[in-house]
């Protein structure tokens, strides 16, 4: 009786997931009938499967509209373009500013050479502009404009995301004491996959802006490990942190020293 | 089930393959609802379902070009949301092990509402949470599997294709889970 009863315990599990069907199901039925063990087995397994089948989640509707929804993935995957693009942007756009200055400047000078121009006219031209200006100085100084361009805008994005940290103050869950930070631990994860190309290639550039990049990356560590409800004296905490280290005066500061 | 296969979800997936970002909405609305509902029976938490629900969608975004369009997008859909639900939960579950005290107090508390209250034993909703609390402790694949089974009427052979498991395997899975569910419920070590 025990082998047998070993036997058809599988199936009495199928029996009861009511997954079981055509012979094995009637064989098993049949075992059950005679075996007292499997009876008491199968209505506990019965009344399991009959809880899960009660419980209210089965139904639960999502507590946002499919709307809201729809937004947040739109603006998330916006997000998770955005960063893929910008190297792409930041390796297209140099060349092209480059080439567009090499044209400009280029251009007259060759009209100058193909036209037949009066003779006095053409001796006044002086030397210098007769070539090229586009100097590797040049190409630097938009280089270096581009990198201080992007990490102030890095800056400012990672000085609204602290912000909308320290200052929020709506509730989502009152009696755990909890606040809604919204998508700020997403931004911060975002910030933070742009730093490395915001330091390494800012360069000299940004070298000033070196320890206020390391504090706000602090900072947007703590904030991208929070879950989007967090306990309000976890907020409390990264706003004392954050004051304590004037992060955001400086990073105003700094964004306006870097935007010139 | 809602609507899982059939031209809609392939001619969604074929345009989102393309770079269509307005077939995001129409795809979502067949199936945002269904798949909440999975990473709910997994987590339990509303807050951390609807998570899911979104990574899902971008997910499914990133990767609609690798999609094989000869797929039902609906068990596609329902193995990412478990996947996701399996990450959100080793997560949580290494936050909690990271800031002791603070997770201390979250699981303590979750315990404490999860366990049986003397004055409430014959309430419905009691026994609503001891089941809570007994698939939470299921190993994660079983739990996967109890999920999709009994809080979404899914076959086993669906199962074994939404979770890449062979038959033999989700049948193990679901027998062990449903045993160990009764043993916890009947208040035996499982």
């Amino acid at each position: 009786m025990i082998l047998d009863h070993l036997r058809h315990r599988r199936r009495v599990s199928f029996l009861a997931a009511g997954v079981l069907e055509g012979r094995e199901r009637d064989e098993t039925l049949a075992h059950v009938e005679a075996c007292a063990r499997c009876r008491t087995e199968l209505g506990e397994l019965r009344a399991v499967v009959a809880a899960m089948e009660a419980d209210p989640l089965r139904e639960a509707e999502p507590p946002v509209p499919l709307a809201f929804l729809v937004g947040r993935v739109e603006r998330e995957v916006e997000r998770t373009l955005v960063p893929a693009a910008r190297p792409r942007w930041w390796l297209v756009a140099l060349p092209a500013a480059a080439a567009v200055v090499a044209v400009a400047v280029l251009l007259p000078s060759l009209v100058a050479r193909l036209r037949p121009a009066p003779q006095a006219a053409r001796a006044a031209i002086p030397p210098s502009e007769a070539s090229p200006l586009l100097t590797e100085d040049a190409l630097a100084r938009i280089e270096r404009n581009l990198a201080r361009e992007h990490a102030a805008r890095y800056l400012s994005e990672a000085g609204e995301v602290l912000v909308s940290v320290a200052a929020t103050g709506v509730d989502c869950d009152r009696a755990d004491e909890r606040l809604d930070v919204g998508e700020a631990p997403e931004r911060s994860r975002a910030l933070l996959e742009r730093r490395a190309l915001v330091v390494s290639g800012g360069g000299e550039a940004v070298a000033s802006a070196r320890g206020v990049l390391d504090d706000v990356e602090l900072a947007l560590r703590e904030v991208a490990d929070l879950p989007s409800c967090v306990k309000r004296r976890d907020v409390e905490r990264l706003r004392q942190e954050v004051e304590s280290r004037q992060l955001l005066m400086r990073i105003r500061l700094m964004t306006r020293e870097l935007e010139g | 089930m809602e609507p899982s296969g059939g031209g809609g979800d392939r001619e969604l997936m074929a345009r989102l393959a393309a770079g269509d970002r307005e077939a995001l909405a129409p795809l979502m609305g067949r199936h945002y609802r269904r798949l909440y509902r999975i990473a709910l029976s997994y987590l339990r938490q509303p807050d951390d379902a609807l998570d899911v629900v979104q990574e899902a969608f971008v997910k499914v975004f990133q990767s609609a070009s690798r999609w094989d369009g000869s797929a039902e997008a609906g068990p596609w859909l329902a193995r990412i949301t478990v996947n996701l639900s399996i990450d959100r939960w080793r997560r949580n579950r290494r936050r909690a092990q990271t800031f002791t005290p603070l997770a201390a107090d979250d699981r303590m508390a979750t315990l404490a509402d999860l366990s049986p209250a003397p004055d409430r034993r014959v309430q419905g909703r009691e026994a609503g949470e001891r089941v809570a609390a007994a698939l939470l402790s299921l190993p994660e694949r079983q739990r996967a599997v109890v999920v999709l089974r009994h809080y979404q009427d899914m076959s086993l052979e669906e199962i074994a294709g939404a979770l890449g498991m062979s038959l033999g395997t989700v049948k193990s899975s679901l027998h062990r889970a449903l045993g160990r569910l009764r043993a916890s419920l009947a208040g035996e070590q499982p």
